[in-house]
């Protein structure tokens, strides 16, 4: 029966719920007191006034018999908004608080693979996502846990309260509660549950149509096909309010039946009441109003739980991928310290992607001495940028080794920042500014050393325009600079790491080619002395290059400086005369 | 709060009656559900035996009210959602009709957002309107008239009260509203913060300070959570407020019936009344309250929606246009365009008869694109004289023109359908032999030998994701299925392409062109020697044309590019 509750087996081996739960219990059952106290000011500001209004119509002679129920009604009329302010407070504060911790404890499981991350997670999917279930894990504590553990409380306090009063009646709310708190919450579950996930293929589906041919509109109109389009969409689109309108119906009439416990709940106890004290008009008479007035407040503690338990169902996927994912790096790699000259060297590497048998690169024999230009050209898929990885030791080859100085790249670990930088094709510039981003490279740089590779990369005439100067923020994702330009603070940021070795993983892929020469330029002047690895989709500047390879299936298949190449390469000169336009 | 267009669509009248009728038989019965249980309970207190059928009576009432709100939920949730989809209909009918001007207008993004998140808010957006505040407006108005009649002086307490909560909330409301706005662009500030650290976690790696970075992640995280928490504090204050009214109100409500009820001018049973009803009286504003922000957004959804829906339509003429032939001829004169951001395009002039190979050459930003769009009738000029086939326009948003159009551009989308309907996506009856051909002729063999199950595999995105070159070459092989498209239209097809495939893609691309009227626009120089005619265009203008050889003559601007272009002049 609990297996068969989607989210209680996602939290079977769960690392960000559970955990957090444990470490922050303090605070976790102070809320929960309080929520459980609000009800309590609640129901018992409705059973003081019951018991006020009965008391004093029986018009007892002296007002300072109602004293204390009129002073605990006022009481109870204005500690439960108190309460339930800092309850507020304290759920959200202990919410936000583990958010940091996820945010952390996300980015270090990402941090771990990050520079093979695009071609693991795709990126701005995986992104999106991401952030999305730490919102939802934080609705599945504040929605679902949190109001959980009140009406737990509520519920045992009300079962022993009555319990002692009577036994008997206390068995009944234990039953009657019972259903409301947990058999209908679980029903909803297990019925709507499969629906649930079902509206929500359903959905997601939809949304994937529309955006594909939202993003594909140019080629519905040309081929004049829209109307056949839009019908198609209609048709989906009704297959989902079928499903929705299943659901809500089921809601409704849960949430009626939930009701019909309910009266039954308040009928119980005005019969109860009435079998206990009435009979005749005594003192005890006047508790028969408070009992029956002291539940209705607390309804909307229980009244949520079938929603907030079926809404478990939208969270166990977010809980899944968050489990999914690796947990955090602890490998503590050896210090490693070399010294030049840096040859990097790979003998017969081959490599295969985890979980596959195809080689995508089959014995490369490749020495790249210290101080040489060398150029990587291939086709795409050809494994390009898969040599990277393995040249800066993100990926272990299969066989052969790739090495530095003799030592295997692999084993670097995060010292190997210290002897190879990359700048890809779309260099990352960071939400911040310039100075920030810049110091990256390093960050004891003074303004002077800043100004220095801001006026080597060229850039140093537009900073001093911005009116910030250095302190210009650069736009969301670096957009305020056009291509050229991110890939020149990119550069000055690679200059202030000054690492002996600089690949460049098709850094100019979309620019014209004027621009593109423009900034090959700089590179190549900027980097000289330093071993520089570009990867690169064609033949643009290439003649500066000390050794050109072309990777085909895996293999090394033309080899040599660029004059060589020209003089006995066919294919090259091919291609090398179509990139010139002769 | 609310919106007036609301009230003007289709069956909101109807609707709209029919729910008031229910709440006031709601208003009813909540009325009948506390007088029952009142008399119960008095009688009780009176040491009367129970009175069944009094308990049955409020059992009942209790029940009836229930229903009542579940059949007006379920009538609402029909309204809501068939207002909604003919919204979403109207919205998509929008986006096929205008396509890409529409699109580039407002851009992608919001298009989808709007059409999905956008409708769904608005879909709740009604339900709350035509519930919470319909009850609002309705059911406390009769119960107040109920407790008239049971206690006029605590009926007036209780009216006081309310619009003393309303004051409240909304001088409290508006004082976190400053500080929550403020608050909403730090939240934003953080989120895009995270986002920032995980999309450049890359280059955090690659400089050796990922590790340390992490706990810079958690410091943010804490200084937000103690800045979001100062904020709270004010804003869950109006919360507070509404909360501390109401209690405030029924304790209040409660001692005074005690006192009047010793002093014998009330008798128990109005006063278990009044108590009885002052909760549900209250209850439609507190829930309003809980839901106020979500109708904000539904708000602003709508009206944004309903902005989209009714812009202008996009200019088109419907010419009849006979099948482009070596005779026809395209004459353009003084076309000009700017963008809302104030870029120009034009004056452009130019004259095409027949098949002719036209490249549109120049560096990035300098209008190639946009020419290529308002060729093409996605862009409409803002002046323009063109006569084609002999009959004049001012725009080529021409129907009968693109149903004869290719239009491949630098990244063509690629649907997430099967390799099948992909290729035969302007030709849909095309039989698998010709689908094979296509494929063959193109290059997409490999790809084809790949996919587990042939013709039929899904890909695009999120499936399988095609390198650029792949997706090239789907898009030719669709303009190869539908040979009767005379008119093609490139922009920038190789400029992302390594130098192989381009070359290869090349190859395959020549026949294509064979007598068709073809607009290439590139950068990549090779292209130019194939082309008949070169448009050369700089800063939005068009600054030379010819043929290859006229402009080498020429010696102008073209042959600076060209040199540029090669990296001759490499002292820059």
């Amino acid at each position: 029966m609990i297996n068969k509750i989607p989210v209680l087996r996602a939290l079977k081996n769960d690392r960000w719920v559970r955990p957090y739960l444990e470490k922050y219990r303090k605070t976790l059952i102070l809320a929960i007191a309080l929520g459980i106290l609000t009800f309590v000011c609640g129901g018992g500001l409705m059973f003081c006034a019951g018991y006020l209004i009965s008391r004093s119509a029986a018009k007892p002679e002296n007002i300072l018999l109602i004293y204390v129920p009129i002073v605990l009604t006022r009481a109870f009329g204005i500690t439960r908004p108190a309460v339930r302010y800092f309850e507020r407070l304290v759920s959200h504060n202990w919410v936000l608080k583990m958010t940091s911790k996820f945010r952390q404890q996300l980015y270090d499981s990402l941090e771990r693979d990050a520079t093979i991350f695009n071609s693991k997670y795709q990126l701005g999917n995986i992104l999106g996502l991401l952030s999305d279930d730490v919102s939802h894990i934080q609705n599945f504590y504040l929605r679902t846990i949190f109001p959980m553990f009140v009406a737990w409380g509520l519920y045992a306090i009300i079962v022993i309260g009555l319990g002692i009063i009577s036994p008997l009646m206390g068995i009944w709310m234990l039953i009657l509660f019972f259903l409301i708190i947990f058999a209908i919450p679980i029903w909803s579950v297990l019925i709507n549950g499969a629906r649930q996930s079902y509206e929500k293929t359903v959905q997601d589906k939809l949304y994937v149509d529309l955006t594909d041919n939202v993003m594909g509109v140019d080629d519905w109109i040309l081929s004049g096909r829209s109307k056949e389009y839009l019908a198609l969409h209609v048709n989906d689109q009704d297959k989902f309010l079928q499903i929705n309108a299943k659901m809500k119906k089921f809601d409704r009439w849960r949430d009626f039946v939930l009701q019909i416990f309910w009266v039954l709940v308040i009928v119980s106890l005005v019969i109860w009441g009435a079998a206990r004290f009435g009979g005749r008009s005594t003192y005890y008479t006047n508790w028969i109003a408070a009992f029956a007035l002291a539940l209705f407040p607390t309804v909307e503690a229980f009244a949520s739980l079938p929603t907030a338990a079926q809404e478990t169902n939208i969270y166990k996927d977010s809980l899944k991928r968050l489990n999914n994912l690796p947990a955090p790096d602890q490998t503590k790699h050896k210090p490693i310290k070399l010294t030049a000259p840096f040859n990097l060297v790979l003998t017969d590497v081959h490599y295969a992607y985890p979980q596959t048998n195809k080689e995508v690169l089959h014995g490369i024999n490749l020495n790249i001495h210290d101080g040489e230009k060398i150029a990587i050209l291939g086709r795409s898929g050809a494994g390009k940028s898969t040599l990277a990885a393995l040249l800066r030791g993100d990926r272990v080859p299969t066989k052969g080794r790739v090495t530095l100085n003799g030592i295997d790249t692999s084993k670097f670990g995060d010292q190997m920042s210290n002897y190879f930088s990359i700048i890809n094709q779309t260099p990352y510039l960071f939400n911040t500014t310039i100075a920030n981003n810049l110091r990256l490279g390093n960050e004891d740089a003074t303004d002077e050393q800043l100004w220095d590779v801001l006026r080597r990369v060229g850039l140093a005439e537009m900073v001093q325009k911005l009116t910030d100067g250095l302190d210009t923020k650069v736009d969301e994702a670096g957009l305020r600079f056009s291509g050229g330009e991110r890939h020149r603070l990119a550069l000055a940021r690679i200059l202030l790491k000054n690492t002996p070795i600089v690949l460049l993983d098709e850094p100019t892929v979309g620019l014209d080619p004027i621009t593109e020469q423009a900034v090959i330029n700089m590179f190549i002047k900027e980097l000289s002395g330093k071993t520089l690895i570009w990867i690169t989709h064609h033949l643009q500047g290439i003649d500066q290059m000390d050794q050109v390879i072309f990777i085909e299936d895996g293999q090394i298949n033309m080899q040599g400086t660029p004059e060589k190449l020209w003089q006995t390469e066919p294919r090259y000169r091919e291609l090398k005369k179509a990139d010139l336009g002769l | 709060m609310i919106d007036k267009q609301l009230f003007k669509i289709d069956g909101a009248g109807s609707i709209l009656k029919k729910l008031a009728g229910l709440e006031i038989l709601q208003a009813f019965f909540i009325v009948g559900q506390a007088l029952a249980l009142a008399s119960v309970l008095s009688k009780l207190w009176a040491g009367q035996p129970l009175d069944w059928l009094l308990l049955i009576t409020f059992a009942a009432c209790f029940i009836a009210r229930q229903l009542i709100s579940t059949l007006r939920d379920s009538m609402l949730e029909k309204y809501s959602g068939r207002v909604a989809e003919e919204l979403r209909q109207q919205l998509l009918n929008k986006v096929f009709r205008d396509g890409q001007a529409l699109v580039q207008k407002q851009g992608t993004g919001s298009l989808i957002t709007m059409s999905l998140d956008g409708v769904d808010e608005v879909r709740q957006y009604i339900k709350l309107i035509y519930s919470k505040v319909l009850t609002m407006m309705i059911v406390p108005v009769l119960i107040f008239v109920g407790m008239l009649f049971l206690s006029w002086t605590s009926a007036v307490i209780l009216l006081v009260m309310y619009p003393l909560i309303v004051l409240f909330m909304i001088i409290l409301g508006h004082a976190a509203q400053d500080r929550a706005i403020k608050q909403f662009g730090n939240f934003q500030v953080l989120s895009n913060n995270f986002i920032d650290s995980l999309r450049g976690i890359d280059t955090l790696k690659y400089l050796g300070l990922s590790k340390r970075y992490s706990k810079s992640i958690f410091n943010l995280s804490e200084g937000f959570r103690k800045k979001t928490m100062a904020v709270l504090k004010v804003a869950m204050l109006s919360t507070f407020a509404l909360d501390f009214f109401t209690t405030l109100s029924i304790a209040i409500i409660a001692v005074f019936l005690g006192f009047d009820l010793m002093n014998g001018k009330i008798a128990l049973f109005p006063a278990l009344g009044i108590l009885i009803l002052a909760p549900d009286y209250f209850l439609p504003i507190r829930d309003f309250a809980g839901d106020f922000h979500a109708t904000l957004n539904g708000k602003n959804a709508f009206k944004r929606i309903n902005e989209l829906i009714n812009l202008p339509e996009e200019k088109t003429n419907d010419l009849p246009l006979k099948t482009w032939s070596a005779q026809d001829q395209l004459k353009i004169k003084n076309l000009k365009f700017t963008y809302q951001k104030g870029t120009e395009i034009g004056p452009v002039s130019l004259q095409v008869q027949g098949f002719k190979k036209i490249g549109i050459i120049g560096m990035s930003g300098s209008g190639k694109t946009s020419l290529i769009n308002l060729l093409s009738g996605f862009l409409t000029p803002d002046q323009a004289q063109i006569e084609l086939q002999g009959q004049k326009t001012t725009t080529m948003n021409i129907p009968a023109w693109q149903r004869q159009m290719t239009y491949i551009p630098q990244e063509p989308y690629v649907f997430t359908k099967s390799l099948r309907e992909n290729i035969a996506f302007y030709n849909p009856q095309a039989s698998d032999d010709e689908i094979k051909q296509a494929i063959h002729i193109m290059g997409l063999d490999a790809l084809l030998n790949d996919l587990p199950n042939g013709l039929d595999t899904v890909i695009g995105r999120g499936k399988r994701v095609l390198s650029g070159g792949q997706s090239q070459r789907i898009a030719l092989a669709r303009a190869f299925l539908d040979p009767k498209r005379k008119i093609m239209i490139f922009d920038e097809p190789t400029a992302h392409l390594d130098i192989e495939t381009e070359i290869d893609l090349k190859k395959r691309m020549m026949p294509l062109m064979q007598n068709k009227l073809v607009f290439f626009a590139t950068h990549r120089l090779h292209w130019l020697k194939e082309m008949d005619y070169i448009l050369v265009m700089d800063h939005g203008q068009l600054v030379e044309q010819g043929s290859y050889e006229q402009l080498q003559q020429n010696q102008g601007y073209f042959c600076k590019l060209m040199a540029g272009m090669r990296g001759e002049n490499n002292d820059q």
